[in-house]
């Protein structure tokens, strides 16, 4: 990542944390509702290397950690955010049908999302962070997924947008 | 060259991922730098939040009117017959009206058990991503609130204060996993405690195997120590389910907590315990059927047979 690419991307994140911490967070939705910012952060990955994946996850799970609603450790999401970031950078880099198939790109980000909460839920529990009742659980992971799902389509155009104005590339039209 | 990137983006990964690992230990550790960085992004994003609460509003109704349609049936039937002029200044008055509303029944509940309270607004409802359920508020250390102090709703209690910042304040509910507090069944000195579940519905576990307990119970804040966290005598919830399996060394049961989570606007947070403990004075007043009226009927047997 050069200067230019640092300077557009910090400001970004740091956007959509406010508006998930000053407006997301104001409604009660169903299911626990969804993150725009882990969306975000999860879709940013896809488009981008691994090695700025791993970059822009850690700067987007630090930034949950500082979240006053997070409930565990400040590292936790961090080192959640940085493995899943890396591995869907990873598993999407070169993979053609997914950056032209809006569709696939969706489920897999709905699919990434699933991941890192189920991955939150196991990490908290070694750490000894309460997460309430399994159904409760199994409430706001499927929760999630389904959000994801839905929002991802209807944000995707502009995070699509804002990351090729960063670096420059076309990876979604 | 391919190697040298992999190796690179390797060593870049396991960098960050040490980073992680340090912070959590460090956290967990309770180093003072870590715990006010949270703090720290807290306070910047109050104005944010209060600018949100405040924009959004209208929309939140909105959304509250869509999920009880078939409560507000009849008050949208009354609200179609006025003009447009009034349904807009209802929209905007409705707000206010529930606040109004919550805020005077908290007033009456404290003003029973003698609590002094500050009152304040919900700015944030905390994300339920990660497990936890929380609520921000507009009333800080400014205020005159500490960590650890008890929270009110008009119904009874809302949770307690985690953490404080000079004109907000971080609240964990009452639905929240981790929360905990001490109860008494009303009208007995049987005690337990009572766990959060994530949802309204909490847990009570008996401390004693020789008290019972039953269905329609009322649970009552029990009191700590200095009346940190809680104060005695709020009313919790009560008693839905029982659960007597054999072999559990006390009895537990299923408690449906008296606030309304979804629909908080306004709280309380205790700041000053009354002398005495109230005892069961803010025992809610069970409602009252509306009698029936009887219709007797009485018949009388003709003298004669007929034929």
């Amino acid at each position: 990542m050069n200067t230019r690419q640092i300077s557009i991307t910090v400001p970004i994140f740091l956007a959509i944390f406010v508006i998930q911490e000053s407006v997301v967070s104001q409604f009660r939705l169903p299911g626990g509702g969804f993150s725009i910012f882990l969306i975000f952060s999860i879709t940013w990955a896809l488009m981008s290397s691994p090695e700025i994946a791993a970059l822009c996850g850690f700067v987007a799970g630090l930034s949950m950690d500082l979240s006053q609603s997070s409930s565990g450790p400040i590292g936790q999401w961090t080192l959640l955010m940085i493995a899943i970031s890396y591995a869907v950078a990873y598993l999407g880099s070169g993979n053609e049908i997914m950056a032209s198939n809006p569709l696939g790109f969706t489920f897999f980000t709905a699919l990434a999302v699933l991941a890192v909460e189920f991955a939150f839920v196991v990490t908290g529990a070694l750490l000894g962070v309460a997460s309430g009742s399994f159904g409760q659980i199994l409430i706001t992971i499927g929760g999630s997924f389904i959000w994801a799902l839905v929002v991802t389509p209807i944000f995707l155009p502009i995070f699509s947008r804002l990351h090729a104005f960063t670096f420059d590339t076309r990876i979604s039209k | 060259m391919r190697r040298g990137s992999d190796g690179r983006s390797r060593l870049l990964l396991i960098i960050l991922i040490v980073t992680a690992l340090f912070l959590i230990t460090l956290d967990l550790r309770g180093v003072g730098v870590i715990q006010s960085a949270r703090q720290g992004t807290q306070t910047i994003l109050s104005p944010f939040q209060r600018a949100g609460s405040f924009v959004l509003t209208p929309v939140k109704n909105f959304f509250s009117d869509a999920t009880h349609l078939g409560r507000t049936r009849n008050q949208i039937e009354k609200l179609r017959s006025d003009n447009a002029k009034l349904k807009a200044e209802l929209l905007n008055r409705k707000s206010a009206d529930v606040q109004l509303s919550q805020l005077k029944s908290i007033l009456d509940l404290a003003g029973k058990a003698e609590y002094k309270i500050v009152n304040a607004r919900v700015i944030s409802q905390g994300s339920s991503q990660s497990f936890s359920q929380t609520i921000t508020i507009d009333a800080g250390t400014n205020a005159g609130i500490k960590i650890n102090m008890t929270v009110l709703s008009e119904f009874g209690i809302a949770g307690v204060v985690k953490n404080v910042y000079p004109s907000s304040a971080l609240i964990e509910l009452a639905t929240d996993p981790e929360f905990r507090i001490g109860v008494r069944i009303a009208g007995t000195q049987q005690i337990g405690i009572l766990s959060g579940r994530g949802n309204r519905s909490a847990s009570l576990q008996l401390i004693d195997n020789l008290t019972s307990v039953k269905v329609g119970d009322i649970l009552l804040a029990r009191g700590s120590v200095a009346n940190s966290p809680f104060v005695p005598g709020v009313p919790v919830g009560y008693v839905t389910a029982v659960d007597n399996s054999a072999g559990a060394i006390a009895q537990s049961a299923t408690i449906h907590l008296y606030t309304d989570f979804s629909t908080l606007g306004v709280v309380a947070v205790v700041v000053g315990a009354p002398k005495n403990n109230p005892g069961d004075v803010l025992v809610p007043v069970k409602p009252q059927p509306t009698p029936l009226p009887t219709v007797t009927v009485y018949v009388t047997p003709s003298p004669s047979p007929t034929k």
